[in-house]
């Protein structure tokens, strides 16, 4: 945790691609057992902010602090940090050359330094945890959408995170799968899982996120409890968006 | 409401055997006949030919105005029979091929069709054959087949004669069973260790006798010879590649860094072995290299150097767009779990790139296997040479182009099972990429 009881706090976040200003000074704050829902218009630089948390996109300018850290700062050991926040990609990003338990021991048994046995018995776990124990030895290619994406929840889950990055999850799946996968984060929001999530899911932004922010061009154009914001929202753009999609 | 869910259907047949009952008397009859007239050509030209002799023995010291080995070979390419053999393909294929013409847009379906199209290539394949035979017989057969069609040079200087393979039969057993029990031992380990197939020490037991079979002629074979050059030519093209391509993956990995000073060098490797003529390379090392700094390296050693230095830098290139073709996500992926950059190489990109890569690494494998020839120009010992220095040694001493003749056939014998691998491992890629893209 951070020394104002927060575990994420980014500071003054500006992000540029080239000449493009993809995010124009981000402030947040995210406590423990929080569900931040992440929204926003294509381009808006929501999965910019949240790639910034675990620095996979370095901050042109601002700081974050994580659990005490300041992963800005370049003698923080940016690989040990990493392994307390777990993310899952839109577009599963499992490693095809490797089983399902596979898939999840790498880290364990290379970062963490489990034994084998150990790692196996973890994976094993966490993958009846996500409902997968008849799929402990297939490969990537093998599985379903649906099944691909809660193998990689449960490989982050696998590493015991503080944390978890969640980006656009369930847009790359058909839409008989996207339940399953949902399923599997609400269970773990109710477990008490700190939680950043990238989605279009209204349904889901309303039910399990215990806040919600609507990001457009580069800035936190409004924030609240989910359903508040949704049913009302204040500011005419986050109108303008809700309507879209809605 | 009744839902009905259909049979399962098997696939209709679309094989030999439906093409074959969809066939028309005319197209059964010209493709028949078209491959009647191909196999009519071949096997008449064959039996002439024969019936002449392909080579023959000529008294100790007259000169090879007066007689050749090739005179036999000579005279049934220029004999009457020959002649009518080929004048009779070239008109029947075109009685065939204009048949095929006229008809083929005719036919009923499209096994019938097809029939009729490959009849009329055929045909026209044939008439092409013969037409260049019968161009070639209106030449100075003569003087070509003196120096071109001398067979029994190749034989002569193959390296084998009967009477050492019957005398080192013992020798070559020894080697072979040697070589298959090592080769099974190994295989049996591996399948133990990896819980596979047991039938792997069956096939690694064969590949081994034979490997021992091959080493074991080869021993035998005189100096200079075909096979002696085969063997500089394999050593030398193996040795390189092992070089080459261990070096290359590291070039590569040199060559991606973010940081402009680990690139650079890595770069400038690259851009110079592949910016100057390998032959060029091979003269720079050995002529003026080794001598001006007084290394103690034989040229040899220096050929296999220069030529995996060379590999080296066309195979990083090779790894580097296998390595770039995977998603970003994956190394975000390993990242993201704490993974450092090394440990996502080698743990998660490398593993997946060797997959991409092997198929056109294969062929650099191919290519130099022919670049082998460039050391020639290195002053090379006899037991050195391969297969075109030994082409080379041949034909200075015979005055007999046929030396050549005998090295592309070295070449061919070596590089087209290669390229037969190399259609065989990207068949089995391409099918298995899907499994590797997810």
């Amino acid at each position: 945790m951070n020394d104002d009881g927060s575990l994420v706090r980014l500071e003054g976040i500006h992000k540029w691609f080239g000449g493009l200003h993809v995010l124009r000074g981000i402030d947040l704050k995210i406590v423990p057992k929080e569900v931040v829902v992440l929204i926003g218009p294509s381009g808006s630089g929501k999965s910019t902010l949240l790639r910034s948390i675990n620095l996979l996109e370095e901050p042109t300018e601002g700081r974050v602090f994580f659990d005490g850290m300041d992963l800005t700062d370049i003698q923080t050991n940016l690989n040990e940090a990493r392994t307390h926040m777990g993310m899952v990609f839109q577009q599963f990003n499992l490693f095809p050359h490797l089983t399902a338990t596979e898939n999840i021991t790498l880290a364990l048994i290379k970062v963490l330094k489990l034994s084998k046995e150990e790692a196996v018995e973890r994976a094993h776990q966490q993958l009846g945890h996500v409902g997968l124990s008849d799929k402990t030895e297939s490969h990537p290619s093998q599985l379903s959408g649906g099944q691909q994406q809660r193998v990689a929840i449960a490989r982050s889950l696998a590493m015991q995170p503080k944390m978890m990055l969640f980006d656009e999850v369930t847009s790359a799946l058909d839409p008989e799968l996207i339940g399953e996968v949902l399923g599997v984060m609400q269970d773990l929001a109710s477990e008490g899982m700190t939680m950043v999530v990238v989605t279009h899911e209204m349904g889901f932004a309303r039910e399990v996120g215990t806040r919600l922010l609507f990001l457009d061009e580069g800035v936190i154009v409004e924030e609240g409890i989910p359903a508040e914001v949704i049913a009302h929202p204040r500011h005419t753009r986050t109108q303008a968006f809700l309507a879209e999609v809605l | 409401m009744v839902t009905t869910t259909p049979d399962t259907l098997s696939p209709p047949d679309r094989g030999i055997r439906w093409f074959l009952q969809n066939q028309t008397s005319w197209s059964r009859a010209v493709l028949g006949s078209a491959a009647g007239v191909l196999s009519f050509y071949i096997i008449g030209a064959i039996a002439v030919l024969t019936s002449h002799g392909w080579t023959g023995i000529c008294p100790e010291g007259v000169t090879r105005l007066e007689c050749s080995p090739s005179d036999p070979l000579a005279e049934g390419l220029k004999s009457d029979g020959l002649g009518l053999v080929a004048t009779i393909a070239l008109l029947v294929g075109l009685v065939i091929t204009a048949a095929a013409i006229t008809s083929w847009k005719r036919m009923p379906n499209k096994s019938a069709r097809e029939a009729v199209i490959a009849g009329g290539v055929l045909s026209s394949q044939v008439m092409a054959l013969a037409g260049f035979l019968l161009w070639f017989r209106a030449t100075d057969v003569d003087r070509f087949a003196r120096n071109f069609l001398n067979i029994s040079l190749i034989g002569e200087k193959a390296g084998l004669a009967w009477g050492t393979v019957t005398d080192s039969i013992g020798s070559i057993a020894g080697l072979m069973l040697a070589w298959a029990v090592v080769a099974a031992t190994l295989a049996g380990i591996y399948a133990w260790l990896r819980k596979t197939r047991p039938r792997l020490v069956v096939y690694a037991a064969l590949v081994g006798a034979g490997g021992g079979l091959v080493w074991g002629l080869i021993r035998i074979a005189s100096v200079p010879s075909f096979i002696k050059g085969a063997q500089n030519t394999l050593v030398l093209s193996a040795a390189g590649a092992a070089l080459g391509f261990g070096l290359g993956l590291v070039v590569a990995l040199f060559a991606m860094s973010k940081r402009a000073v680990v690139r650079a060098p890595a770069r400038i490797y690259i851009n110079f072995f592949r910016g100057t003529p390998l032959i060029w390379q091979i003269m720079f090392a050995g002529v003026g290299l080794v001598p001006a700094l007084g290394l103690d390296l034989s040229m040899y050693t220096v050929a296999i150097l220069v030529l995996g230095f060379n590999l080296a830098a066309y195979s990083s290139e090779v790894y580097r767009a296998g390595i770039q073709s995977l998603e970003r996500g994956q190394i975000e992926a390993s990242r993201t779990l704490g993974l450092s950059y090394f440990q996502s190489m080698r743990y998660v990109i490398v593993p997946q790139a060797i997959r991409r890569v092997i198929p056109p690494l294969l062929n650099e494998f191919v290519i130099l296997i022919k670049d082998t020839s460039l050391i020639s120009v290195l002053g090379l010992t006899l037991a050195q040479k391969e297969l075109l220095g030994i082409g080379r040694t041949i034909y200075a001493s015979s005055f007999d182009a046929t030396a050549w003749l005998g090295a592309a056939a070295g070449y061919l014998i070596i590089t087209l099972p290669m390229i037969g691998i190399v259609t065989i491992v990207e068949r089995r890629l391409r099918s298995g990429l899907t499994s590797v893209i997810g």
